[in-house]
């Protein structure tokens, strides 16, 4: 393919080729836009979340900071004054502190360490902070972890020889921050799911005039040409239906002008059979007074008109197919019955039909002379092709303890047969390639097996060619149509 | 060569394409039966004023007045069969030309033999009704097969003898069904294959004379999916 492509460049105009899409972008316009929301709304609220977090943290931290402070301030105050009344030990004044509701002080007072609160000494001030409390005489504040609990530490120096120190529970901090994380988590995960139901509403949104344009196109293509997109307001959306539209305009015309020209056709052609037939069958009511030469040429032309009539029909039935214009008139057939009278107005009408005895009374839903010309066409084939006299046979196709659901008219013929490979071919239009060259005479296969084919489809039922049942030379045409019993 | 029609019967054809009218004749008249020829609708109206024929046969496509036009006045005087020809089988044409008045249709290319087979049903007499039954009466309808003639509240109504043939049918078993194809069969003549749009035509046909109300029919009344019968 590419070296093809490389050696004959740009043949196709550019105009003709729609770009093909990225082969490699294998998701969905749908999947595509969903995904571009879900990122956007996770992103999105991911960084809101953090955001709101950092600034919430600094917040209560901050306030907490500052009460804390204020207090550490106030309690040194009141432990310094105290030691100022006591100068000889620290322990009262602490112990007056606890008696204040301070919760667990300490006082560092000429190298002695007085605590208020068990597990709350001075073990526990990292030594950062009492360097600069102590020997740099600063008022300082560090977070420390006492049995895994988040505590602020304050130390003040209040006398050269003293310094008095706080714990502060830093647990309330903790669990609103921690409620708050659980909120920004809980958003953002609602954020994104709200993001995902935008996402896809978005994407149905997006998709749909194309999913319409696509019916419209289907139901063009399954031969309701008149089909055409509503015409919306939105700029956008309307090229689409315009242009859309234009072309199942154009596309209806053009195959309406098809149309009309093969049956334009073919009734121009019926006024001059008309001539004909007239004229050969004023001389074959005298045909026995032709000389034998004239009698001959008479049955070539007699039977040529006759050809000449049933491909102008065809032409004209297929004309019609091609216009959407067939309807079937359909109504309940005791198919052998109605076999038997299809054959009587063929072209061979004394063949032989064999109906089962179990297909004797079995009801087809069908249009009568559709399906009539569908044998008398099968008929013509088998006669033309196939050597000779056809067999006709109708079968159910269901077992025997099975209600009739379908049943099978075979025509059958001793002619060449028709190779594998050519089973599908022999029912397209004017089909002769290979299969006229083996097949006797040069009797085209004309319209007549792909006229067969479209009553048969039209009917919900099918046709096919397959081997003579018996093994012998030649074709056997099956068309497979529902059925029903007659219950009388 | 053996003569079908009865000789004497006349035909009028109306054929614009000389060629076809020819070969036309020529088939009809080994057919035995006598043709006129006229080449538009004019001269088919003046043709028939003075020939009387039995039976006229019109191509839809004339140039100048068209056959619908020529059925239609044709019509208006006379209950002759009229046999249109089109080369077209588009329900379209068929039914128009039915409306139009005509008996029975045919396409081209048709054999002359086909042709005669048609004629001499429409031609055929109208087999009496058994004679106990010299007078039928339906509610406000009374027939009188005997001498082809219809009255509707006592007044006479002008049938086409097809359409006059489709009633006695009817009327021979009064509330019994029968379909188009029994009816194609006993009318027209048809075997198996006919055109059930025939039957339905003349049966609409029928409705506007004999019926009250054609939209509401009391007489003639369909009986869905199987046919039509006569309602007394």
């Amino acid at each position: 393919m590419t070296t093809a492509a490389a050696e004959i460049p740009a043949v196709v105009p550019e105009t003709r080729r729609v770009p093909r899409p990225n082969p490699r972008r294998k998701w969905g316009l749908r999947r595509r836009i969903l995904l571009i929301f879900t990122l956007g709304a996770l992103m999105l609220s991911v960084v809101l979340a953090f955001v709101t977090y950092g600034l919430a943290r600094s917040s209560v931290v901050q306030q907490q900071d500052e009460a804390a402070r204020g207090l550490a301030r106030s309690n040194a105050s009141t432990a310094a004054a105290e030691l100022r009344g006591n100068p000889s030990s620290a322990q009262p004044a602490v112990d007056r502190l606890v008696e204040l509701g301070v919760q667990s002080p300490l006082i560092l007072y000429n190298g002695d360490w007085a605590s208020g609160r068990t597990g709350f000494d001075e073990t526990q001030l990292p030594l950062e902070l009492l360097n600069r409390v102590i020997s740099d005489g600063l008022a300082s504040r560090m977070i420390v972890e006492i049995e895994n609990e988040p505590y602020l530490a304050i130390g003040y120096r209040i006398q050269p020889t003293a310094a008095y120190f706080e714990f502060f529970s830093l647990e309330n901090v903790n669990s609103t921050l921690s409620s708050v994380r659980l909120s920004l988590v809980l958003g953002t995960l609602i954020t994104t799911a709200l993001g995902v139901v935008a996402g896809s509403f978005a994407a149905r949104r997006a998709v749909r005039p194309v999913g319409v344009a696509a019916q419209a196109a289907k139901a063009i293509a399954g031969g309701r040409l008149d089909t055409r997109l509503e015409l919306t307001e939105d700029p956008d959306l309307s090229v689409l239906a315009n242009s859309f539209n234009d072309m199942a305009t154009a596309l209806e015309e053009r195959i309406d002008r098809d149309a009309r020209f093969a049956s334009d056709v073919s009734h121009e052609l019926r006024s001059p059979l008309m001539t004909l037939s007239a004229s050969v069958e004023v001389m074959d009511a005298r045909r026995d007074e032709l000389p034998e030469r004239a009698q001959s040429a008479l049955d070539l032309l007699k039977s040529d008109v006759v050809r000449f009539q049933g491909l102008v029909e065809d032409l004209l039935e297929i004309s019609r197919f091609d216009a959407g214009a067939v309807r079937l008139h359909l109504e309940e057939l005791l198919v052998a019955e109605f076999v038997r009278q299809a054959v009587r107005i063929s072209s061979v009408p004394d063949t032989e039909v064999d109906v089962s005895e179990r297909s004797e009374m079995v009801l087809i839903n069908g249009d009568r002379r559709r399906l009539a010309r569908v044998i008398a066409n099968l008929i013509d084939n088998a006669r033309i092709h196939g050597g000779g006299d056809p067999d006709v046979s109708i079968r159910v196709v269901d077992a025997d303890d099975q209600p009739v659901s379908r049943v099978r008219i075979a025509v059958e013929d001793r002619g060449a047969g028709v190779p594998e490979h050519e089973r599908t071919l022999v029912f397209e239009r004017f089909a002769r390639g290979g299969v006229a060259g083996r097949r006797a005479g040069n009797d085209g296969a004309g319209l007549g097996l792909s006229l067969v084919d479209e009553h048969v489809r039209m009917h919900g039922g099918r046709v096919w060619v397959e081997d003579r049942l018996d093994g012998g030379q030649g074709a056997r045409f099956v068309i497979e149509l529902d059925a029903e019993e007659l219950d009388e | 060569m053996r003569h079908h029609g009865s000789v004497g019967t006349r035909i009028l054809a109306v054929e614009d394409d000389e060629r076809i009218r020819s070969a036309v004749k020529l088939a009809l008249e080994d057919e035995g039966w006598t043709v006129d020829e006229a080449e538009s609708g004019e001269q088919a109206i003046g043709l028939f004023n003075d020939s009387a024929p039995d039976v006229v046969l019109i191509d839809i496509m004339l140039p100048g007045i068209d056959g619908f036009e020529l059925c239609r006045t044709i019509r208006r005087t006379s209950d002759v069969p009229v046999v249109m020809v089109t080369a077209r089988n588009d329900t379209h044409d068929i039914v128009a030309g039915l409306e139009a008045g005509a008996d029975d249709y045919l396409t081209k290319p048709f054999a002359a033999k086909e042709l005669s087979a048609r004629i001499r049903a429409l031609l055929r007499r109208i087999r009496p009704t058994s004679p106990t039954h010299e007078r039928l009466v339906f509610g406000d309808l009374e027939l009188i097969p005997e001498e082809g003639k219809v009255l509707r509240d006592g007044d006479e109504v002008h049938l086409t003898k097809t359409e006059f043939r489709l009633l006695c049918e009817l009327a021979e078993n009064p509330g019994k069904v029968f379909s188009r194809e029994a009816l194609l069969d006993k009318v027209w003549g048809y075997d198996y294959f006919g055109d059930g749009r025939l039957v339905d035509v003349h049966v609409r046909r029928l409705r506007t004379k004999v019926e009250a109300d054609p939209a509401n029919p009391r007489h003639v009344v369909t009986v869905r999916g199987l046919g039509y019968r006569l309602q007394t």
